[in-house]
């Protein structure tokens, strides 16, 4: 008996791990909608993005250039990330989504738009990097923290924590900066936060590149526990989407809490019905959740789309 | 009509060489793809990013039917294309219910769970292992092409026919507004599940040819991606037109084989391609040349 409950709080602290980085990724989905009602399918590229870029941080630039020890190394990774997820959201802001909405594009088009987009950096990634996955160590990795008889790994450690203060700081700069105010503003009415002297240009770009900068996080904390090749994000990105409906579109909590039940429910799928099932039965909830309840888990305001 | 039967009569002894006839009958069937997501996205106007599904059913419900029962090409081509309809019928309940994005991923969400089931379900699919040794119904490429582009050609009158009627004004209405077209009588519901489930078909009946061209079948033919080439062949030559997605289809078939050279940047450039087109020719090739003449004249 209290095998099986080892075993229970075991895969539930092991999809909790999950569900963090995937939390991680469907946070700057549902604050891209919520703000801009349009969905970036090149989202989830982001996330290669940064794991390519701490494949680069840990391997040659710290280690080699900077000779920081390996978990220095990491860490710096980490920001390195953040800051090329930033980097590539604005551009993408600049290049796609700034000229449609100037246009007044309807939905479709920023949807192919960023399609083509995700293609581009898939296949480009694919140019440089070649099709061999790459491998990169995250020192914490090795570290096997034991709590009773519940194990976990260093780096599933530094993943909850990373997603908790980063999910923080972003309630943080929501709640008390100006910035924040003026994106719950836009995101309320964008017309009206308009004709109230915000600029709500400024505003959709800061949060395509915060979006983006936390998929860019999540890809460096993705990077050493997967196989990397071009394609790693791409497998991430319709899960997202799950997610991000399953929480209801534009809802930050429900999203963090539909995130952290999809991370749950594949670690019992895997221990209870093989991981070849994974997609099958998140993709079911999903189907089921827009039958039953399709404003998502917490209902919001937009009603329109439903 | 008689221009374009006398265009596919010429053009596999034009392109003569066994791989661009091949090339040939895989434009013939992206045709019918692009048509059949074209009645649904185009006209009724409902992002579906689930069409791969109905291609993927349409080959394996025929492909096995032939396979493990012994059916004949065409009776089983008929049930495969009844079965995709059926199931496109059935995923219409949740465009009743949904609309814009929801729908896009909803749709994506049924894709993506059709090929979990054709990866999965290996006693019946053989998953990833794959179905081979499977037969053309015709015996040669060049009878395949008339075959598929005569069927495509087909296809596109009757299409051509059907949203120049009364039904293609109801799926117009739905389209541009979907509550004034209910307060019209329109009952949105029925006239969704007609096009899915047509469009399901149609794409299904394209399906039907896929296996006996490659001669393998395999699960990540079907995959999201091909969703995305669709949608993509609809966009680029011109949505809501008919000559739109068959332009779009054509290019898209023959620019990644023109890119060749370019080796691994040749998926890169259409990607590169894709946005662009929606950056600066929002109504696809079509509307661009519409306009390009008007500025002539």
């Amino acid at each position: 008996m209290t095998d099986l409950l080892a075993l229970i709080v075991q895969q539930s602290v092991n999809g909790v791990y999950l569900g963090c980085l995937y939390v991680m990724v469907a946070l700057g989905l549902t604050l891209i909608y919520g703000v801009l009602n349009q969905i970036n399918f090149a989202h989830a590229d982001f996330v290669t993005v940064g794991a390519f870029t701490a494949f680069f941080t840990v391997t040659r630039f710290a280690t080699k250039v900077l000779g920081i020890p390996d978990t220095g190394a990491y860490l710096l990774s980490l920001f390195a990330a953040l800051g090329a997820g930033a980097l590539l959201g604005w551009v993408v802001s600049a290049a796609v989504f700034a000229p449609l909405r100037r246009r007044g594009a309807d939905e479709l088009r920023p949807l192919i738009a960023t399609i083509g987009v995700s293609v581009l950096l898939e296949n480009g990634q694919l140019a440089l990097f070649g099709p061999i996955p790459y491998q990169f160590d995250s020192p914490l990795a090795r570290e096997t923290i034991r709590l009773g008889p519940i194990f976990f790994s260093g780096q599933s450690a530094l993943v909850v924590a990373v997603s908790v203060a980063a999910i923080a700081a972003l309630y943080a700069f929501m709640r008390f900066t100006f910035m924040g105010k003026a994106l719950r503003a836009v995101a309320q009415d964008r017309e009206t936060a308009g004709l109230m002297g915000i600029n709500e240009n400024l505003v959709i770009a800061l949060t395509i590149v915060i979006a983006s900068a936390l998929a860019g996080v999540a890809g460096a904390m993705l990077g050493p526990v997967v196989v990397l090749t071009p394609f790693t994000g791409a497998s991430l990105i319709v899960k997202a989407f799950a997610i991000v409906i399953i929480g209801g579109f534009g809802n930050m909590e429900g999203t963090i809490i539909a995130g952290l039940l999809v991370g749950i429910i594949e670690a019992f799928t895997v221990q209870y019905l093989g991981s070849g099932l994974i997609d099958l039965v998140v993709f079911a909830m999903l189907l089921a959740m827009l039958v039953l309840r399709p404003t998502g888990l917490i209902a919001e305001r937009k009603e329109e789309n439903v | 009509m008689l221009i374009s039967i006398g265009v596919i009569a010429a053009l596999p002894w034009l392109l003569a060489s066994g791989y661009w006839r091949g090339i040939l009958v895989l434009c013939a069937m992206n045709v019918l793809l692009a048509l059949s997501l074209n009645l649904v996205l185009g006209y009724t106007g409902q992002l579906n990013l689930g069409q791969s599904a109905f291609f993927g059913i349409g080959a394996y419900v025929s492909t096995i039917l032939i396979k493990t029962y012994g059916w004949n090409f065409w009776l089983a081509a008929l049930a495969a294309v009844g079965a995709a309809g059926l199931v496109g019928v059935a995923l219409a309940a949740f465009a009743v219910r949904l609309r814009g994005h929801y729908l896009a991923i909803a749709s994506l969400g049924f894709a993506v769970i059709t090929y979990q089931v054709l990866v999965n379900w290996e006693s019946v699919t053989q998953g990833v292992r794959g179905i081979y040794g499977i037969l053309p119904p015709v015996p040669n490429t060049v009878a395949l092409f008339y075959l598929v582009a005569g069927i495509g050609l087909l296809v596109y009158f009757l299409l051509d026919n059907l949203v120049h009627s009364p039904v293609g004004d109801t799926l117009r209405a739905i389209r541009e507004d979907e509550v004034s077209a209910a307060a019209l009588g329109v009952n949105a519901a029925v006239w969704k599940a007609f096009a899915f489930g047509l469009g399901a078909a149609i794409a299904g009946l394209a399906g039907c040819f896929y296996p006996g061209f490659v001669g393998t079948l395999v699960p990540d033919a079907f995959g999201i991606v091909e969703s995305f080439t669709m949608m993509a062949m609809v966009i680029v030559g011109g949505m809501g037109t008919m000559i739109g997605p068959v332009i779009g289809a054509i290019v898209l078939t023959f620019l990644p084989e023109l890119l060749r050279g370019f080796g691994e940047l040749r998926l890169m450039v259409y990607g590169l391609a894709l946005t662009l087109v929606v950056l600066f020719m929002p109504g696809g090739i079509v509307q661009a040349w519409i306009a390009f003449r008007n500025k002539l004249a």
